[in-house]
C-alpha cells in the first residue's frame, strides 16, 4: 500500500515512453521489502516521500525544495548540493535530501561490475533514485542527508577509487564524446585528453577559486555529439588539414544504391533514389564538391569540414590524415548576458599526449580570468567585455581571418601607442611652425 | 602578520554584515600575490577548518566556519 | 537505523583520506573488440532505427542496440540493466549524452536476441521500460534538468513534461522518416543547468512574477548584502519596512529589472519567485550545435508562454508535435529544423504552423536585439 495517493503522477503511467514514476514506485516496493535486510542509512521510505512532496508540486504547480549551500565534504568546494525540502514535517523522507555529483568516466563506458558497485552504496546510504546522468556529464545522486555524505564519499574514494564532480566556481566535470572508441568519424582520442586533464586539474576542480563555472568539452568532430561549442567555456573540437579521403569505388556504390545513404539515417521514408548532386554536392555549403557521373572530387582548399559528405556516405568518404582539433572559447547559456556560442581561438592545433600545448593554453586562460574576470562572470563574458583582442594577446595567439566571419564594420580601431610610429607625445611647437593658430 | 591571519582577520571584521564572501574579494588583501597563492592561502584554512565553503551549486563562496545566518537556516550544525 | 560507520572519523577529517583521485580511467571499461579496434574504426551503418553495426578495419564488428529511458531512474533500474548487460553484453553498457542506454554487442545473434527480450519487458504502469530508437532522422531522447523533483529556482517539472512529450512523439523516437534529427531539450528555469539554447526544440521555464518578500523573515534567514550581491541585473536592494509598527531591515526589488533568475531565492529564503500562475514553458526552435552543413545556431521563441498544465501538459505536447508534423511535411532531406525556418523565412514559418506572432516574440534585451529586426524590404506576405 502507497503511503501516499498519487492521483497526478499517477497518469504519468501510461503512454510508452519510460516512466520515472513507475521507477520510482518500484524503488519504494524494493526498499519497503528490504530483500538484503539493509540497515537504511536515510529513511526507508525516501522514495515514497519524494513521489508525495512532487504529488504536492503537481497540485500546487509550484516547487517544493529549498536551496542548501553549506554541506559538503570536507576541503571540497563542489561535489555536494545542498536540498531541503519546505514540508519536512509532512515528508520527512526528503527533509534533508542532497546530490551527490560523481565523477563519470569520459565516454561513459561502464562495467556491470561498477554500476553494481555503486548501486549499493546508494542502496544503503541514499535513496536509491539517481540521474544517468546530469547534464554536465556527472552520475547524479538524488537524496541523501549530511551524514552520509563522508561515508558515500569515502566509500567511492576507498572501495571504488572514484572521485566527486564539481560544481561552484570551478572547473566542471570535463566530458568528451565517445571518440575513437567506436566512431570513425573522431580526429582524435577523446576520451584520453578528458581523462588526462580530469586528474592534471583535480585541484581546480574540487576547489574553487574562479569567477564562475569553467567547462570542458571534447568532441571528436564537427558534428559535435557533445555539443562542446554551445556548452563549454573551452571547446575541443576535432578537425583534419588535408583530403577528406575518397574511395571512388564506394562512392559509384553509393550513386547505384547499394549502400543506404547517411548510413541509413533515412530508412524511415521514401525519399526517391539516392541523388548524389542534390544530396551531397549541391548541399556543400562552399560547392567544392564535383560529381562528373564517374569520379567525385573535392577542392579541399575550399573545404570547411562540415561533415556533411562524409555523415552521408560514410564508407566512401573518410576524415583525412592530418588531424588534430580547433579550440572555440566562451560558449555559455543564455544568463546574464544572453547565450554565447564559442568563439573560435585556434584554428588547428595537435591533440597528443601530455597535451602541455593545449594545457598551456587553458592556463594562460585561466590566470586571465581569475585577475579579470568579474564575480559570476563566465569567461565568455570578460571576452566579450575586454575584447578578443585581449584574449589573443594572453594566449599569445596571433589574429587570423579565420577567427572572424567578417572583419570589423566600424573605422573605430583602439591602436595602441607603440604600435604607431612616434607615439602619442608629439611636439606642439613643431606643429605650430607648419600651421598657425 | 601570518598570510592566515589576514584572511581571517579580514572576515571577522567584516562578520556583522555578511560572513561569505567570493574568492575574489579576498585578492586585494595580497596585492603581491597571484590568484594561484591566494588560493594556497584559503586551502589551508579550510583544512584546518577555520574557513568553510558555501555553494550556490553555480558558484561557491568562502566563509569562517559556522558564521552567517545560512547555517542556522539549513539547519545544519 | 544504526548508522554503520565506513571509517571516517568527523573529529579526525583528514586521516586515511582519499581525495584528488579524478575518475577511473575510460579504458577499464572497454568491451574487449572496442579496445582491440580503438581508433580503426572504418564505417557504420543503422540497421533499423536503434540499433547500429561499427565496422572495423579488422573487419571486426560492433552490434549496438540504443534505448530510451528517463534519465532519472532508480538502482532497481539499473541493476536491471546489469542483468541485461551481463546476459548479453559481456557486462559492457553506455549511455549517451543525450540520456540514452546503448548495449553493445559482439555478434548479430546476441544482439536479436536481446532486441526481443528488451522489447518484453515493461513497468507496471504499462510503459516500456527500454525503447529502442533514438537513431538518425528520428527525436532522440531528451536532455532535461530537475524540476519538481529536486530544484529550488524551476519554473515547470522536468521529468513529467519530458515524459509527456516523449510519449506525444514516441513514433519518431522508433522511426526515421523526419527531414533530418530533431533535437528536442528542456530547461525548468532560464538558468537552463540543461543548456538547451541549441535545440531543434527547446522547452524552457519562465517565471513571470519577480520574487514575493517574506518581510518578517528576511534579515532573520537571510544576510541581505549577500541577496543583492546575488542578483545579476541589480534590481535587489537593501531597505528598512514597517513592520507591525517596528522598522526591520529587508529588500526591495526593483521589479522591472527582475528577469526572474531565482539567484536571489537562492541566497534568501524569504525571497521565494515560484508561482502556479505566474510560471509555465516557452518554446524555443531552430538551434542546432552541429557543423553539418550550416553553421551551429541558437534556437528561437516562437511561444512565449504555456501555462503548466500537469500531469499531463496538453498545449505544451499538442504545440510540440504540431511543429514537428509541419516541419516534417515541409522541409528537404537533410534539412535541421532551423535550416528549414530561415530558407523558408520566418514569417513563412509563422503561417505555416499559424502559431501566433506577438510582440513577446520580438527580441528587446539589450543590444544584440537590433540584430534580429529586419533591415530590408525583403521579406514575405
Amino acid at each position: 500500500m502507497a503511503k501516499f495517493q498519487t492521483p497526478l503522477l499517477d497518469q504519468l503511467e501510461s503512454g510508452p515512453w519510460p516512466s520515472f514514476v513507475s521507477d520510482i514506485k518500484q524503488e519504494a516496493a524494493a526498499r519497503a521489502k528490504n530483500p538484503k535486510g539493509l540497515d537504511y542509512q536515510i529513511p526507508v521510505d525516501a522514495p515514497e516521500d519524494l513521489l508525495g512532496i512532487v504529488e504536492l508540486s503537481y497540485r500546487d504547480k509550484e516547487t517544493h525544495w529549498k536551496h542548501g549551500g553549506i554541506v559538503g565534504v570536507f576541503g571540497y568546494g563542489g561535489g555536494v548540493i545542498g536540498r531541503y525540502c519546505d514540508r519536512p514535517e509532512e515528508y520527512p523522507g526528503v527533509a534533508h535530501f542532497h546530490t551527490i555529483r560523481v565523477n563519470q568516466p569520459a565516454g561513459k563506458y561502464y562495467t556491470t561490475d561498477f554500476l553494481r558497485q555503486l548501486c549499493d552504496i546508494w542502496d544503503l546510504r541514499g535513496s536509491g533514485i539517481l540521474n544517468m546522468h546530469g547534464s554536465t556529464g556527472d552520475i547524479v545522486f538524488l537524496g541523501t542527508q549530511t551524514p552520509q555524505l563522508e561515508e558515500i564519499f569515502w566509500e567511492l574514494t576507498h572501495k571504488m577509487n572514484n572521485d566527486l564532480g564539481g560544481s561552484g566556481s570551478n572547473l566542471r566535470t570535463p566530458a568528451a564524446c565517445l571518440g575513437q572508441s567506436r566512431c570513425e568519424f573522431a580526429c582524435y582520442n577523446t576520451q584520453d585528453i578528458c581523462y588526462q586533464l580530469t586528474q592534471d586539474y583535480q585541484d581546480e576542480l574540487h576547489r574553487p577559486a574562479f569567477p564562475y563555472k569553467f567547462k570542458f568539452k571534447f568532441d571528436g568532430c564537427p558534428n559535435g555529439c557533445v555539443c562542446a561549442m554551445a556548452r563549454s567555456d573551452f571547446a575541443v573540437i576535432g578537425t583534419w588539414k588535408d583530403d577528406i579521403k575518397i574511395d571512388q569505388e564506394k562512392v559509384k556504390a553509393y550513386v547505384a544504391g547499394e549502400f543506404k545513404p547517411n548510413a541509413g539515417a533515412h530508412a524511415g521514408r521514401d525519399w526517391g533514389k539516392f541523388d548524389i548532386q542534390k544530396e551531397v554536392v549541391d548541399l556543400c555549403p562552399t560547392h567544392c564538391m564535383n560529381w562528373d557521373g564517374n569520379k567525385l572530387s573535392i577542392k579541399t582548399a575550399d573545404c570547411v569540414r562540415c561533415m556533411h559528405c562524409i555523415n552521408t556516405m560514410p564508407r566512401a568518404l573518410h576524415i583525412g590524415d592530418e588531424r588534430g582539433a580547433s579550440i572555440l572559447v566562451g560558449a555559455k547559456a543564455p544568463v546574464v548576458e544572453g547565450a554565447q556560442m564559442g568563439s573560435l581561438l585556434i584554428p588547428f592545433i595537435e591533440v597528443k599526449p601530455p597535451y602541455d600545448e593545449i594545457k598551456e593554453v587553458i592556463e594562460k586562460i585561466w590566470d586571465w580570468w581569475m585577475e579579470e574576470g568579474k564575480n559570476r562572470e563566465r569567461v565568455g563574458e570578460t571576452m566579450k567585455r575586454l575584447s578578443f583582442q585581449t584574449l589573443l594577446e594572453v594566449t599569445e595567439v596571433p589574429a587570423q581571418p579565420q577567427q572572424v566571419r567578417a572583419p570589423r564594420a566600424n573605422p573605430f580601431i583602439f591602436f595602441k601607442e607603440d604600435e604607431v610610429p612616434g607615439g602619442w607625445t608629439r611636439d606642439i611647437t613643431e606643429f605650430r611652425k607648419r600651421h598657425q593658430r | 602578520m601570518a598570510d592566515e591571519d589576514v584572511v581571517l582577520d579580514f572576515l571577522k571584521g567584516k562578520s556583522a554584515a555578511k560572513s561569505k564572501f567570493y574568492f575574489k574579494d579576498f585578492l586585494p588583501l595580497f596585492p603581491d600575490k597571484g590568484p594561484r597563492d591566494v588560493k594556497k592561502i584559503l586551502t589551508k584554512l579550510v583544512n584546518a577548518e577555520k574557513l568553510e565553503f558555501w555553494s550556490s551549486g553555480s558558484t561557491t563562496m568562502y566563509g569562517l566556519k559556522g558564521a552567517g545566518k545560512q547555517s542556522q537556516a539549513e539547519g545544519e550544525e | 537505523m544504526a548508522f554503520i560507520s565506513t571509517g571516517y572519523n568527523p573529529q579526525k577529517p583528514m586521516e586515511g583520506r582519499i581525495s584528488d583521485i579524478g575518475p577511473r580511467k575510460y579504458d577499464e571499461f572497454l568491451p574487449e573488440v572496442i579496445k582491440k579496434n580503438f581508433g580503426k574504426w572504418v564505417y557504420h551503418e543503422i540497421l533499423r532505427p536503434g540499433v547500429l553495426v561499427h565496422v572495423a578495419e579488422s573487419g571486426d564488428k560492433i552490434y549496438t542496440v540504443r534505448v530510451g529511458g528517463a534519465r532519472t531512474m532508480t538502482i532497481t533500474h539499473v541493476r536491471e540493466i546489469c542483468d541485461i548487460a551481463d546476459k548479453y553484453c559481456g557486462g559492457h553498457v553506455r549511455w549517451t549524452t543525450r540520456s540514452n542506454i546503448e548495449f553493445l554487442c559482439a555478434d548479430e545473434a546476441s544482439m536479436e536476441k536481446l532486441c526481443e527480450d528488451l522489447k518484453t519487458r515493461k513497468f507496471d504502469g504499462g510503459s516500456c521500460k527500454f525503447p529502442i530508437g533514438g537513431t538518425g532522422a528520428g527525436v532522440s531522447n531528451m536532455i532535461h534538468t530537475q524540476g519538481w523533483l529536486h530544484c529550488h529556482t524551476p519554473a515547470t517539472d522536468s521529468s513529467g513534461p519530458v515524459k509527456c512529450v516523449m510519449d506525444t512523439l514516441f513514433d519518431e523516437f522508433t522511426n526515421m522518416r523526419l527531414p533530418a534529427p530533431v533535437r528536442v531539450s528542456l530547461a525548468c528555469c532560464i538558468n537552463m543547468c540543461g543548456a538547451v539554447h541549441c535545440s531543434d526544440i527547446g522547452l524552457v521555464g519562465i517565471h513571470r512574477k519577480p520574487p514575493m518578500i517574506d518581510h518578517q523573515w528576511a534579515d532573520q534567514l537571510c544576510e541581505i548584502p549577500l541577496a543583492v550581491a546575488a542578483c545579476p541585473t541589480a534590481a535587489v536592494r537593501p531597505t528598512k519596512v514597517e513592520l507591525n509598527g517596528e522598522k526591520v531591515n529587508s529588500v526591495a526589488v526593483k521589479q522591472d529589472r527582475c528577469m526572474y533568475c531565482g539567484n536571489c531565492y537562492t541566497m534568501c529564503q524569504a525571497m521565494p519567485i515560484a508561482d502556479s500562475e505566474g510560471d509555465g514553458i516557452a518554446i524555443m526552435v531552430g538551434g542546432k550545435v552541429s557543423n553539418r552543413i550550416s553553421m551551429p545556431k541558437f534556437s528561437k521563441v516562437v511561444v512565449s508562454y504555456i501555462p503548466n498544465e500537469p500531469p499531463r501538459w496538453p498545449t505544451l505536447t499538442k504545440t510540440v508535435k504540431h511543429i514537428v508534423e509541419v516541419y516534417a511535411a515541409n522541409a528537404n532531406k537533410y534539412e535541421r529544423l532551423g535550416d528549414w525556418c530561415e530558407r523558408i523565412g520566418w514569417e513563412s514559418f509563422f503561417k505555416l504552423t499559424g502559431l501566433e506572432f506577438t510582440h513577446h516574440l520580438i527580441d528587446d534585451f539589450r543590444e544584440a536585439s537590433y540584430n534580429t529586426w529586419r533591415q530590408s524590404t525583403q521579406f514575405k506576405f
